[in-house]
């Protein structure tokens, strides 16, 4: 029960985020120009941070009489000057072929010129604002889904949601649109959103609408977590940066990644939704507390404390769960040879292969000189069949096995260039921090990239992480 | 009775309405209690406030006990009911804001006159004589709900319209007890501790019981 009590005061609910985050850091001045899109991107742009690009707006039914519809690109979206909670949004995707005044939205319906000035009179009437007073709406151009998104994201864009105290990035989400939600990255109308580990910028645990815990993408085995999100220091760098030219105190960013462009901000809140919590199952009061008081000078500063008091946890939990290493796909291996000689290099991880293998030359330098060159000596049979292999690997072996100290055994190895007769020895290898005793193939590598690869039969104490 | 109250009536002020007024205050701290510490939302501090008002207003002109409310209840969930049938009507005409509002409105008006005849027609007089003004109340309800229904979807809107009855229905009963109108008869002065009440509320920094719920998953990962 006590833990419970102390638990609840690391969540940061309705009450204690208007009363002690959002009044106190988040003056008057600073709200307007969030709930203002306009002004926001013109300030923002102006500070040096990338946002779509502004098309053209209409503050009035006269201008909207008046508007020149030929001037619109074929992709565009179409918001409200003051909408809240993405409400209001249209996006269209392309002119509908053969027509001069129709274009294509998301889910392939069509739009009409004249649904659209139906959808703007709306806007301007304030139907969708804030306030609920008259409005002006705006055409800003279609961000271009990222590759990598290509797989998770249903008919929109996904963003990420950065929450930034005291120039510190303190918890992110990334949030992507589903069929539930009709392409709309938001959470409360079936949107996922992903917890992100804020040292990596990968995701970790996913929610679905209001509190649904998902680890899959819905319909489909596409694991969620473990999405590395491309250029994220930058984004967490431009998230702080929106801070300090928005004097916002307590703000939640929304950053977009397009495809050419790299990271945009879509928008600046100055109301963060607290749903970021159950994403990334973390309460977002503690870390607050955390935060607050310190003396943050520099951007470069504050995302570096961001990332080092929030992040890092996936690896560390991987490895205290499995006791394993956590490795990417290439690393530093340092291998030992004769008499304490080590060599350091890169190597391939292969988990494709099944076991390790050197070159021929880096062999030598470590040692194996001798028995390379007793290995060469050997006369070996040519062009026997794939049935024959077995038979004749062991006859190798019985004869030649114990003609030299090092030579540790000979395998036949069947690759892409071939079969080959190839000497294995034993060798010891440090990689992470790990002695690996192995028995290595031998083979020609030198016009390979890496001299070495390491293979699944010495994996077994790593996890390989391809995003590493 | 105190004799603060003894003066208002003798200058001509009835006494039901200087209970009524003095009633605000706990109602309203009853709506800020609610929001701040249940974490039910209902439409903000007004509707529920007045729909109360409109339970109490059909009591007293019915004189008959608490069936003021069973009206009352039955008129708020079908002024909700023609609300959604008007938003299922009306959504592909993509009408603006006001027509569309009048529109409901006009939906509503049918289908409350609907029911008060029908009423009238089982001998539930009771029905047909509630008088206008907590009518009215009932329908301008309905901008409410259409503002709703517009910026946070049909579902939030029902949601938050049943809130509001509930906070009301509660309100309601509470205010009706004869032990609360003693005590503003008798020690008016009361009333004025809703403002210490609110205070406190005002600075509750604390998690609302249905935060508690909302954050189930993230408490379970602790």
């Amino acid at each position: 029960m006590f833990r419970f009590i102390k638990n609840s005061r690391k969540i940061l609910g309705m009450n204690s985020r208007n009363l002690k985050y959002i009044r106190p850091n988040n003056r008057k001045k600073a709200i307007r120009l969030a709930d203002d899109k306009i002004l926001s991107k013109r300030v923002l742009k102006k500070g040096g941070i990338p946002v779509p690009d502004l098309l053209a707006k209409i503050s009035s039914h006269k201008e909207l009489d008046n508007f020149d519809w030929s001037k619109l690109p074929s992709g565009f979206a179409l918001k409200p000057n003051r909408g809240l909670g993405g409400e209001g949004i249209l996006v269209v995707y392309g002119r509908k072929k053969g027509w001069d005044d129709a274009w294509v939205k998301a889910d392939g319906s069509i739009i009409t010129i004249e649904d659209i000035k139906n959808h703007i009179r709306n806007i301007l009437d304030g139907n969708f604002s804030i306030s609920g007073e008259g409005d002006i709406a705006f055409f800003e151009e279609r961000l271009r889904l990222l590759k990598l998104f290509k797989t998770y994201a249903y008919k929109g864009i996904p963003d990420i949601r950065v929450i930034v105290f005291n120039k510190v990035p303190v918890m992110a989400m990334l949030r992507l649109p589903t069929k539930e939600s009709g392409g709309k990255a938001n959470l409360q109308q079936g949107g996922i959103g992903l917890g992100i580990d804020l040292a990596t910028g990968v995701t970790t645990t996913a929610v679905q609408g209001k509190s649904k815990i998902v680890e899959y993408v819905p319909g489909t085995r596409l694991l969620l977590s473990g999405i590395k999100i491309p250029y994220w220091k930058d984004i967490l760098e431009l998230a702080v940066k929106a801070q300090e030219i928005s004097g916002l105190g307590f703000l939640g960013a929304d950053v977009a990644i397009d495809k050419e462009k790299g990271p945009v901000f879509v928008e600046i809140n100055a109301r963060a939704g607290l749903s970021i919590q159950i994403a990334n199952l973390a309460g977002l009061r503690g870390r607050l507390e955390r935060v607050e008081g310190l003396k943050i000078k520099t951007i470069k500063r504050g995302v570096r404390v961001g990332m080092d008091l929030f992040g890092g946890e996936i690896e560390e939990e991987l490895e205290e769960i499995s006791g394993r290493r956590v490795i990417g796909t290439v690393e530093k291996v340092k291998l030992i040879g004769k008499n304490g000689k080590e060599v350091e290099v890169e190597a391939k991880i292969d988990t494709g292969a099944m076991s390790t293998s050197i070159d021929v030359e880096l062999a030598r330098e470590l040692g194996f000189e001798e028995a390379l060159n007793y290995f060469e000596k050997i006369e070996f049979p040519q062009n026997f069949s794939r049935e024959d292999a077995a038979k004749i690997e062991k006859e190798l072996r019985k004869k030649y096995l114990t003609g030299h100290s090092d030579l540790d055994n000979i395998n036949i190895v069947y690759s892409s260039h071939g079969v080959s007769i190839r000497p294995a020895i034993k060798i010891n290898f440090i990689m992470d921090s790990l002695i690996i005793p192995a028995s290595v193939n031998v083979i020609k590598r030198e016009e390979l990239k890496f001299q070495a690869i390491i293979g699944k039969r010495n994996l077994g104490r790593f996890l390989v992480d391809v995003n590493k | 009775m105190h004799p603060i109250i003894n003066y208002f009536v003798h200058q001509g002020v009835p006494l039901e309405t200087v209970i009524l007024i003095l009633m605000f205050p706990i109602i309203a701290t009853i709506i800020a209690f609610f929001r701040q510490v249940f974490g039910i939302k209902a439409f903000g501090i007004y509707t529920p406030m007045i729909v109360t008002l409109a339970f109490m207003a059909m009591r007293i002109n019915n004189n008959n006990g608490f069936s003021g409310v069973k009206y009352g209840t039955i008129i708020f969930i079908s002024v909700i009911i023609a609300g959604m049938i008007a938003r299922y009507l009306l959504k592909k005409l993509r009408l603006l804001y006001l027509p569309r509002v009048a529109i409901t409105l006009t939906i509503v008006s049918f289908a409350i006159l609907a029911i008060l005849v029908f009423g009238g027609s089982l001998q539930r007089t009771g029905l047909a004589s509630v008088s206008i003004f907590p009518l009215l109340i009932m329908i301008a309800i309905v901008e409410k709900f259409v503002a709703t229904q517009i910026e946070k979807g049909n579902r939030t809107a029902v949601l938050l319209a049943l809130e509001t009855l509930m906070i009301s229905l509660v309100c309601f009963y509470l205010v009706g007890l004869n032990i609360i109108i003693n005590m503003i008869i008798y020690h008016p002065w009361v009333v004025l501790l809703t403002i210490p009440i609110n205070f406190f509320l005002g600075k509750w920094t604390g998690l609302r019981f249905s935060e508690y719920y909302r954050f189930r998953e993230v408490f379970k990962g602790m």
